[in-house]
């Protein structure tokens, strides 16, 4: 199955170096033929792909330790589950698994499109498999997962070997989330490919009007919302397993997800003003090339080294081929923009700064200096040791400080920027969509004042969610008490009636909600405190309102590892709550131990609980308990973002008018020049 | 929303946010570890996990706990906060701080986001006065367009600013 493999991954390369230059030879030649049997190596590629990961797959699940990558990442006892995942564990495997996504991504692209956009789809297709050929590169030539255990034998010659069972899977890596995460997160980074092919191939074509933006809509808003669920399951991740009591450390590879994710975000709402207005060309092109590029750093610090990180692949060589990567596309990108930018020349006209277009320029801004500033910390201990020899560590309390109050900035124009009206927004308008939401925002902040809240950032950001919140519930309100008015429905009916019928606007608003439910969670952040304690049998622990009694030990054999557990009986107002059993886990296959945290989890707060090892003075076990106040609405929110997107993608559901020629009384004398008058009917349907 | 509703949804929103304040309210007094905690958030890990060192747990972390014992009997001994910190620079070198010291070139990496928001925002303010400056589209010739009043002409462009309202 390897030499499968390996064949299909040579297969798919050489397609994808056909669909390439083919695809340029078409561009050329405009011939029809051409085109067609470059679009056919496109898919056939991406159909080469799947078969070499499914033979990797094969041979995880058939424990085929002669491979190196499957010794490396798997064992015999290491369960169904994992080993679907090992194929994204390391180095090798998850550079397939990249190439795999895109491929789908790309096979999805070339099917959907295969009848239209005749003049545009080449080029699409030439810079999909452009950045094909850079990952297949890697996959055959560089980083292949389908090598094989050699040893030299007695005559010098190479002979293959297997060994009995494999080195199996990090112990941090077998938890559920790391299933899903990384596939998530991958599914992010590839699928900003498809805007970009379609930003650079529309400029290269000079493709006319906005029609490349309404195409990649979708696929912008499919790939950031696999990004989005792919950083909060990796907080999560974070959070259950490495047992520090927190989600997110702003270590570099954390950042490097969330760059792309942020002018992502940008890209989606700027785009707006391309589509009402005919503004902001240039700026979108790039944006979406940022976006990429981004994408594409983010891989090169994960896997290079640069950084050092506890998500980090090992350190390799293979970080110089992401930089002449990354001096590719900034050259093709460049040169593509200068050759072509009048074809971006913009109507750039603004009516009023209260409009709109003001808070999208605003929104922009925002999101791109958190950013750049993100970036420049984050590769800023590797431009100090360039430049004073000293490597000079940037950790999170810099990071917060620097994005706590840009963040905020951002939650405000959550709240005020969709209520601003396109062009110019009247003060009345202001005062209407404004004035109840800023009421009910100052009388938050001074009931929180009266509760005792003095921390500024947490006090700010609940004003402004409330705020956020406010806005958001009155234009739902507004909306379906006018669509309750005309059908009779409920009000719940009519909320979603009303979201039927522009999803774009209401699946926006849902998003907003969600990402006020994570800066909620953030919020509580301030309130976090922590208790370790060394614990005997019978001894108590008091956090807050809980009290934990440590009930005695148990030791718990699975099948590729054994867990000690501490039995942790929770207790609230002297009552019996529930049981706790944080474990720590220790594998057969490696000397690393595995933590598997206890959480009690409510809307309130968690009660994390952590098996922290044994006390070097004391001997005895250690205990950590954390309590972290609303951390539930994180992930809540990041449920709610999701669902917004979905929302956002499906087709609106309106009132669309239909016309049918009225009939005429035979008598009736038709107007002199004019065609008799249409009756209108009001028809539901699907746009 | 009719006047008799308002009063109702403004208190009921507050309703709500008050009950979530309820649940979030400060939890009480702190640990009297807290001054090795306050301190050590000033330090990263060393152990390349590029966690504060206060937050480093993960699993078989022992750089941690040896640091935090190191800090633990510094401030045992009354060290000032500064003899700590060049206690761990001495031992570590400048990567052992959590955020970049306000010295030196050090200074840039604080300066930067500020930089980049001061420029950004002149950029966004020159943008918006230049394009205000410009002209408005050509107006429509009185009267409209042969055909078109000039009624309709501004009936159909209320009902486009209406529908482009997302």
């Amino acid at each position: 199955m390897d030499v499968f493999g390996t064949f299909a991954l040579i297969l798919a390369f050489v397609c994808a170096v056909y669909a390439f230059g083919g695809g340029i030879a078409a561009i050329i030649t405009r011939h029809p033929l051409l085109i067609k049997s470059t679009r056919q190596a496109g898919m056939a590629t991406c159909c080469l792909i799947f078969l070499a990961t499914f033979s990797l797959e094969y041979l995880f699940f058939s424990d085929n330790f002669s491979i190196a990558y499957v010794v490396s990442h798997s064992n015999r006892d290491l369960s169904t589950f994992y080993k679907l995942a090992a194929l994204w564990s390391g180095q090798e495997g998850s550079l397939l698994f990249w190439s795999f996504l895109l491929s789908i991504y790309v096979f999805s692209v070339l099917i959907t499109y295969r009848n239209k956009n005749g003049e545009l789809m080449p080029y699409v297709g030439v810079v999909m498999a452009g950045v094909q050929i850079f990952f297949l590169t890697l996959n055959n030539f560089v980083a292949s997962p389908f090598k094989a255990l050699a040893s030299p034998g007695a005559d010098g010659v190479m002979n293959y070997v297997a060994r009995a069972d494999g080195n199996g899977l990090t112990p941090l890596l077998q938890y559920p989330e790391m299933v899903i995460h990384p596939p998530n997160l991958y599914s992010g980074y590839t699928g900003f490919t498809i805007p970009f092919a379609f930003a650079l191939g529309a400029l290269l074509a000079r493709y006319p009007g906005e029609k490349w933006i309404h195409l990649t809509r979708k696929w912008t808003m499919i790939a950031w919302m696999f990004q989005s669920a792919g950083i909060l399951l990796g907080a999560h991740w974070a959070y259950a397993v490495l047992g520090w009591g927190g989600y997110w450390g702003w270590d570099p590879v954390e950042n490097a997800s969330f760059l792309p994710w942020l002018t992502g975000t940008a890209f989606l709402h700027s785009v707006m003003m391309q589509e009402k207005r005919g503004m902001m060309k240039v700026w979108n092109v790039w944006l979406v090339f940022c976006t990429f590029l981004l994408c594409i750093l983010g891989t090169f610090l994960t896997r290079s080294g640069i950084v050092s990180s506890v998500h980090a692949f090992a350190q390799s060589s293979i970080g110089s081929w992401f930089v002449g990567f990354l001096a590719l596309i900034i050259i093709v990108c460049f040169g593509a923009y200068l050759k072509n930018r009048d074809y971006l020349k913009s109507e750039n006209q603004l009516d009023s700064i209260v409009s709109r277009e003001s808070s999208f320029l605003f929104n922009n801004l925002i999101l791109l200096v958190s950013c750049i500033a993100i970036l420049s910390g984050t590769l800023f201990p590797v431009f100090s040791e360039w430049i004073t020899g000293n490597r000079i560590s940037v950790g999170a309390p810099f990071f917060n400080k620097v994005n706590i109050p840009i963040g905020l900035l951002l939650l405000f124009l959550t709240g005020v920027g969709p209520l601003l009206a396109w062009r110019k927004t009247s003060t009345e308008s202001m005062k209407r969509n404004f004035g109840g939401p800023l009421v009910i925002g100052v009388v938050a902040g001074l009931i929180a004042l009266i509760f005792g809240f003095r921390e500024i950032y947490s006090w700010v950001c609940l004003i402004l969610c409330v705020f956020v919140a406010s806005t958001v519930g009155l234009e739902f309100y507004r909306g379906a008490k006018v669509i309750r008015a005309r059908s009779g429905a409920s009000f719940m009916a009519s909320a979603v009636d009303l979201t039927m019928r522009n999803t774009r606007r209401y699946g926006g608003y849902i998003v907003h909600m969600g990402m006020v439910f994570v800066f909620i969670g953030l919020a509580g952040a301030s309130f976090n405190r922590d208790l370790q304690k060394d614990m005997q049998q019978g001894d108590t622990m008091q956090i807050g309102p809980y009290t934990l009694l440590l009930q005695g030990f148990d030791t718990r054999p699975e099948k590729n590892y054994t867990a000690q557990r501490m039995l942790v009986e929770v207790l609230r107002d002297k009552k019996p709550l529930m049981m706790l059993y944080p474990e720590k886990r220790r594998f057969a296959t490696t000397t690393e131990n595995g933590t598997m945290v206890a959480i009690y989890s409510t809307l309130k707060e968690d009660l994390y609980v952590v098996y922290a090892g044994t006390s070097p003075d004391t001997q005895l076990p250690v205990l950590h308990a954390y309590l972290n106040p609303l951390v539930k609405w994180l992930w809540l929110g990041g449920a709610v973002v999701v669902m917004g997107t979905m929302v956002a993608l499906l087709p609106n559901r309106r009132a669309v008018l239909v016309l049918s020629g009225a009939q005429q009384p035979a008598a009736q004398p038709l107007t002199h020049g004019l065609t008799p008058s249409p009756s209108v009917t009001l028809r539901e349907g699907h746009d | 929303m009719t006047k008799k509703a308002r009063p109702i949804a403004a208190i009921t929103m507050l309703a709500m946010f008050a009950v979530t304040l309820l649940l979030i309210t400060p939890l009480g007094a702190q640990q009297l570890s807290d001054r090795a905690k306050q301190v050590g958030g000033k330090f990263m890990c060393m152990c390349s996990c590029s966690q504060v060192l206060t937050e480093c747990n993960h699993v078989g972390c022992t750089t941690s706990a040896a640091m935090l014992k190191e800090l633990d009997r510094s401030l045992a001994r009354g060290d000032s906060e500064d003899a700590i910190t060049q206690m761990f620079v001495q031992e570590f070198g400048t990567k052992v701080y959590a955020e970049p010291p306000k010295s030196g070139f050090s200074l840039v990496a604080w300066a930067l986001p500020s930089i980049y928001l001061f420029v950004g925002t002149g950029l966004v303010v020159f943008v918006i006065s230049r394009w205000r400056k410009r002209p408005a589209h050509q107006a429509a010739p009185a009267g409209g367009a042969p055909g078109i009043s000039a009624e309709m002409l501004e009936r159909a462009r209320a009902q486009a600013s209406r529908e482009t309202q997302d």
